[in-house]
C-alpha cells in the first residue's frame, strides 16, 4: 500500500502549522496558561520569629544574625522580638573572646566544626550587666533621658517602637548590606485578645539589595505602638505623634483621645475587644503596606483555646476573621512552633497560664501543633473552604536552656536555621533576592517547612492529564518535570500544572496526576549526636541521629466546599474538634515509600499518583517523616504523629517514654532510676517532619477555590 | 515486518523533517513525517475549542485504542468535556502540551501495529523531555494511535 503525499498537502500542513502557532500564541494569554508568567525562581530558606535581649532573648542582634545568616546559612532573616518594652540594649554585641563552655562548644577557629569566625567582631560577653545585657539607660549617651514615652521603672525600659525605629533597624540594615542577604525587622506582636503573632511591615525598610540612602522602620514601629497588647505607652511615640486610625473603619471611635489607639483589650467588661483590636491591626497593615506586610499567628495552640475575657489562644473563627479582614496580609500560621528542644516540646503543655489551661491538644504532635498535625482538623477545615491559609515554621529562638549560646546541645531552643526552615519560592528571575520577593513568596503559599533537614528540596505539582497522550507518557513527563525542577531547586513551569499555593481548574471527570520529587539530603544535619535514633531503636532500626532518612511521604487530600459564612456560627466558630473545625473528607490518599517511589543518586525520590475522574473541588498536600508507622510514642498505625507530651512529660519528676540507652546519650536528658530518656533536643532530632502547602484543584461545576489563583 | 525511522522532528522549531525509512515505499518516510506532524498539530491545538472538537481526534485514534484502560471513546469524551467547559471557564487549565520527536517505528506486525519509540517534549518554559514507548497502527501511511493495549488503570 502506498499513500500519495502531494506538495499541496505539505503546503496545507505548513499553513496549518503557522496558523496553529498563532493560536498557541493567543492561548498564552489564557488565564490558566500560567507557566509563561512565572519568572524563574528558587526556594530559599529563612526564619521570621526569634528573640534577642531587646525582649526576652539571651543574645545580641549581631550574634543572632550571625548564627542565622552565617553559621546556619539562611538565605533571609527577619529579626522579630516581642512587642512591649525592654530594658536591655540588644544592639551591643558579645565579646568574641569569651571562653566557650566545655562539652560540645563551638571552636572559633578556621578548622572548627562550624564556619570560622562564628562570633561577631566586637563586644562583650552576654552575662549580667555586660554585652547585650547592659541596659539602655546605662549605655545611651543621655542615659534615662534618651528613653522616650511613658515609664517610671528603674532602669527604665524602652518601648519597642523606639528600639525598632532608632536603634535596631540600623543594625539590621547594616548587617543585611554587609552580608548581602535580605535581613529586616519584624515584631512578634502580643496580639490583643490572643497570644503571639509574627508580623512584618516592610515598607520603608531598605535591606540588601537596596543601597544608598538608609531606610527606616517607622511603620513597623508604629504598628507596634498601635497594636501590641504589651505596649501601653500613651505618648503617641513622642515626637512621632502616631495615630492608629484605620481609614474608613467604624472602630476609629474607640481610639483613646490622647493615645490615639484602642487602649483596652479582652476583659470581663470588654469581652472580645482585644480581638477586634487585632483585626484592626490587620486592616491597618492592609492600608499602609498591603503587599509588604504579613500577620502569621505563632504557636497558636500553646496558650489554649481563645478566651473572650483574657488574652490567650486562637480558635478557628479568629483565623477566619483574620483571613477575611485581609487575605493578602493574614495568610497562614506557624503551627510548627519553635522551642523544639524545650522540656515540653514547643512549650506546649497542660495547665499553662493563670488560670491554668491546657494547650490545645496538650502537646505538639511530631513537633507541630494539633491545628496542622491532625488530618481533618483545623488546617484541613480552612483548606476545605478554599482559603489561602499556609503552613510555616519558625525557631522562636530565645536561649539554649542550660547551655551557652555557642554550645551545640540545647535544652530549650534551636537557632534559626539550625533545626527548622521555611523554604519559600522567590521568582526573582535574574534579579537579586529581595525582601519584597520573599514576602510575595510567603503570601503565595509556594513554600514548605521542614525540621532537621529531613528534606532540603521539594517539587510538588498537580497537572491535568492530557487524554491524547499515552498514560505512561503523561506520568513520565510530569515526573521528569518534577525531577528537573528539583535539580534546579525550582518549580515545575508547564501550562496545565499547578504547584503549592496555586489551583488547577479542570472540567468534571478530568484526570489529574500529582507528582512529587524530594531530596533527602545526604550526610549529616546540624544535630551534634551520632548515636542511634532512640525512637527508631525501639523498633530495631539503627540510624544515626544526625543522619536521618526520609521514611515515607503521605499524600493528603480533602474536599473544598467553599467559604463558611460568619453568619453560620455553628460551622464558622468553635473549638478544635467541633463541627466548625473539621474537614471529614481529608484523608491520606497514598503513602509513598521505598516500595513505590523511584530513588536515585543524591537522595532524590520521585513519585506520582493518578487521581482519576475528579468530580469535586479538592486540595492535595504532603507531609513526610523519618519515622515509620507504629513507632511507640511517636506514630500511630496510620503514621499520624502522636502527642509529644507522651515522650517528654510536663512533670519533670516523671520518666520519659523512649529510653536513650546509647553510651553517647548526653547527660542532660531526663533520667529516672539510672535510665536516660529521649527528651529535650534529642527528642526533637529523633522525630522529624516536613509539611508542604496545598495544591488546589477546582472542578468547574463544583465549589470555587476562592483563595488561590 | 516493517519498520520506519524518524531521526528528528522538531515541529515547534519549524524544522524540516529528515526522514529515512526502511521497508516502505519511496514515499513512506514522507508519509510518516506527515502523519506524525498531524499528531503534533493536534496535540498543540488542544488549548482551543476548535482543537478539542476537531474531527482530527477521531481520525487519530484507532478504533481499538486502549491505553491503561482508556479507550478511544474515553479520550473523545474527555476532549469534548473540556471543549464544553472552556467557553464558560476562562481560567480552565490547559492540558499539558506535548510534541513527539525522534520517533522510530519497529516490530510492525501483520495487522500493521508497530512499536513507536519517541521522545515526548514539553517546552512551555523549561524544556522537559522523556522517552516513551507505545503502539501505533500504520495503514496506508496513516498513523493511528493504538495505546499500550493495557487495561491496567493505575499509574
Amino acid at each position: 500500500m502506498k499513500k500519495q503525499f502531494t506538495l499541496n498537502r505539505i503546503a496545507m500542513a505548513v499553513s496549518s502549522l503557522i496558523g496553529l502557532m498563532s493560536v498557541v500564541a493567543v492561548q498564552s494569554a489564557h488565564a490558566a496558561d500560567k507557566a509563561s508568567t512565572k519568572a524563574a525562581g528558587n526556594y530559599v530558606t529563612g526564619d521570621f520569629h526569634n528573640h534577642t535581649t531587646c525582649s526576652d532573648g539571651s543574645i545580641s542582634m549581631k550574634k543572632l544574625i550571625d548564627k542565622s545568616a552565617k553559621t546556619f546559612n539562611l538565605d533571609w532573616f527577619v529579626q522579630a522580638d516581642h512587642g512591649g518594652s525592654s530594658a536591655r540594649n540588644c544592639t551591643l554585641a558579645e565579646d568574641p573572646f569569651e571562653p566557650v563552655p566545655a562539652g560540645l562548644g563551638l571552636a572559633n577557629s578556621p578548622t572548627g566544626p562550624y564556619p570560622p569566625a562564628t562570633y561577631p567582631t566586637a563586644g562583650q560577653p552576654a552575662v549580667t550587666k555586660k554585652g547585650p545585657n547592659q541596659t539602655w539607660e546605662s549605655t545611651l549617651p543621655g542615659g534615662r533621658a534618651d528613653i522616650k514615652g511613658d515609664g517610671t521603672a528603674t532602669p527604665k525600659a524602652m518601648w519597642r517602637w523606639q528600639e525598632i525605629k532608632e536603634f535596631q533597624y540600623k543594625v539590621a540594615e547594616d548587617e543585611s548590606r554587609a552580608r548581602q542577604k535580605p535581613i529586616w525587622i519584624g515584631v512578634e506582636q502580643n496580639a490583643p485578645g490572643h497570644e503571639h503573632v509574627s508580623t512584618t511591615v516592610l515598607k520603608g525598610q531598605l535591606p540588601w539589595p537596596q543601597a544608598g540612602v538608609a531606610g527606616n522602620a517607622t511603620l513597623q514601629a508604629q504598628f507596634e505602638y498601635c497594636f501590641d497588647n504589651s505596649d501601653t505607652d500613651t505618648s503617641r511615640g513622642a515626637e512621632n505623634q502616631f495615630d492608629c486610625s484605620v481609614a474608613g473603619s467604624a472602630n476609629n471611635g474607640r481610639l483613646d483621645a490622647a493615645a490615639r489607639k484602642i487602649t483596652g483589650t479582652n476583659a470581663a467588661a470588654t469581652p472580645n475587644l482585644g480581638h477586634l483590636k487585632t483585626v484592626e491591626g490587620i486592616k491597618w497593615m492592609n492600608e499602609k503596606a498591603p503587599t509588604t506586610s504579613y500577620f502569621i499567628p505563632a504557636h497558636l495552640e500553646r496558650a489554649g483555646p481563645y478566651d473572650p475575657v483574657r488574652n490567650r489562644g486562637f480558635n478557628i473563627e479568629h483565623l477566619r476573621n483574620f483571613n477575611n479582614a485581609a487575605s493578602n496580609v493574614a495568610f497562614g500560621f506557624e503551627s510548627m512552633p519553635g522551642h523544639q528542644a524545650s522540656a515540653t516540646r514547643g512549650e506546649y503543655s497542660p495547665a499553662r497560664g493563670n488560670p491554668p489551661v491546657d494547650s490545645v491538644g496538650v502537646g505538639t504532635y511530631g513537633g507541630s501543633g494539633i491545628y496542622a498535625a491532625k488530618i481533618g482538623g483545623v488546617w484541613d477545615a480552612l483548606l476545605g473552604e478554599g482559603r489561602n491559609w499556609w503552613f510555616f515554621a519558625s525557631s522562636d529562638f530565645h536561649n539554649r536552656g542550660q547551655f551557652g549560646p555557642d554550645q551545640r546541645e540545647s535544652s530549650q531552643d534551636f537557632f534559626p536555621g539550625e533545626y527548622q526552615k521555611d523554604y519559600v519560592m522567590v521568582r526573582k528571575g535574574a534579579n537579586n533576592l529581595s525582601a519584597e520577593g520573599i514576602i510575595d513568596g510567603l503570601r503565595s503559599g509556594n513554600s514548605f517547612a521542614t525540621s532537621g533537614d529531613l528534606i532540603d528540596r521539594l517539587a510538588f505539582v498537580a497537572c491535568t492529564v492530557n487524554p491524547a497522550l499515552p498514560r505512561a507518557a503523561s506520568k513520565a513527563l510530569i515526573e521528569k518535570a518534577a525531577a528537573n525542577a528539583l535539580t534546579k531547586n525550582a518549580e515545575v513551569r508547564i501550562n496545565g500544572c499547578a504547584t503549592m499555593g496555586e489551583k488547577l481548574v479542570v472540567a468534571p471527570g478530568a484526570d489529574v496526576i500529582v507528582a512529587v520529587a524530594v531530596r533527602d539530603p545526604q550526610g549529616t544535619n546540624n544535630a551534634p549526636y551520632a548515636f542511634a535514633n532512640p525512637s527508631l531503636k525501639q523498633i530495631g532500626m539503627t540510624q544515626p541521629l544526625n543522619a536521618p532518612v526520609l521514611d515515607h511521604v503521605d499524600l493528603i487530600a480533602g474536599n473544598v466546599t467553599g467559604y463558611v459564612s460568619p453568619a453560620d456560627t455553628a460551622k464558622y466558630a468553635g473549638l478544635e474538634g467541633s463541627p466548625a473545625a473539621v474537614n471529614t473528607s481529608a484523608t491520606v490518599k497514598r503513602v509513598f515509600n521505598s516500595t513505590n517511589w523511584t530513588a536515585s543518586a543524591g537522595g532524590v525520590r520521585v513519585m506520582s499518583m493518578l487521581m482519576p475522574a475528579l468530580k469535586a473541588s479538592q486540595y492535595f498536600r504532603l507531609r513526610g517523616t523519618n519515622l515509620p508507622a507504629s513507632v511507640p510514642f511517636e506514630t500511630d498505625a496510620n503514621g499520624n504523629p502522636l502527642n509529644d507530651y507522651e515522650v517528654s512529660p510536663f512533670d519533670q519528676t516523671l520518666p520519659g517514654k523512649v529510653p536513650c540507652a546509647d553510651a553517647a546519650c548526653p547527660a542532660h536528658l531526663r533520667t529516672a532510676n539510672g535510665t536516660k530518656y529521649s527528651s529535650y533536643d534529642v527528642a526533637a532530632w529523633s522525630d522529624l517532619w516536613f509539611y508542604s502547602n496545598p495544591i488546589y484543584v477546582q472542578v468547574t461545576n463544583s465549589f470555587k477555590v476562592a483563595g488561590a489563583k | 515486518m516493517k519498520s520506519y525511522r524518524i531521526p528528528l522532528f522538531a515541529i515547534v522549531a519549524g524544522a524540516v523533517a529528515i526522514v529515512s525509512a526502511c521497508g516502505g515505499s519511496s514515499n513512506a518516510s514522507s508519509d510518516a513525517t506527515t502523519l506524525l506532524s498531524t499528531t503534533n498539530l493536534f496535540l498543540a491545538n488542544l488549548g482551543t475549542t476548535s482543537g478539542l472538537t476537531s474531527t482530527t481526534a477521531s481520525d487519530l485514534f484507532d478504533a481499538k485504542y486502549l491505553d491503561m484502560g482508556i479507550k478511544k471513546v474515553d479520550v473523545l469524551a474527555a476532549l469534548s468535556t473540556n471543549a464544553e467547559a472552556l467557553p464558560a471557564n476562562g481560567d480552565l487549565s490547559l492540558f499539558p502540551a506535548a510534541q513527539y520527536m525522534n520517533a522510530t517505528f519497529t516490530n510492525c506486525d501483520s495487522n500493521a501495529v508497530c512499536t513507536m519509540m519517541a521522545t515526548v517534549i514539553n517546552s512551555d518554559v523549561d524544556v522537559t523531555s522523556v522517552d516513551i514507548t507505545t503502539k501505533v497502527k500504520i495503514v496506508s501511511g496513516v498513523l493511528y494511535l493504538y495505546g499500550d493495549q493495557s487495561t491496567t488503570s493505575s499509574i
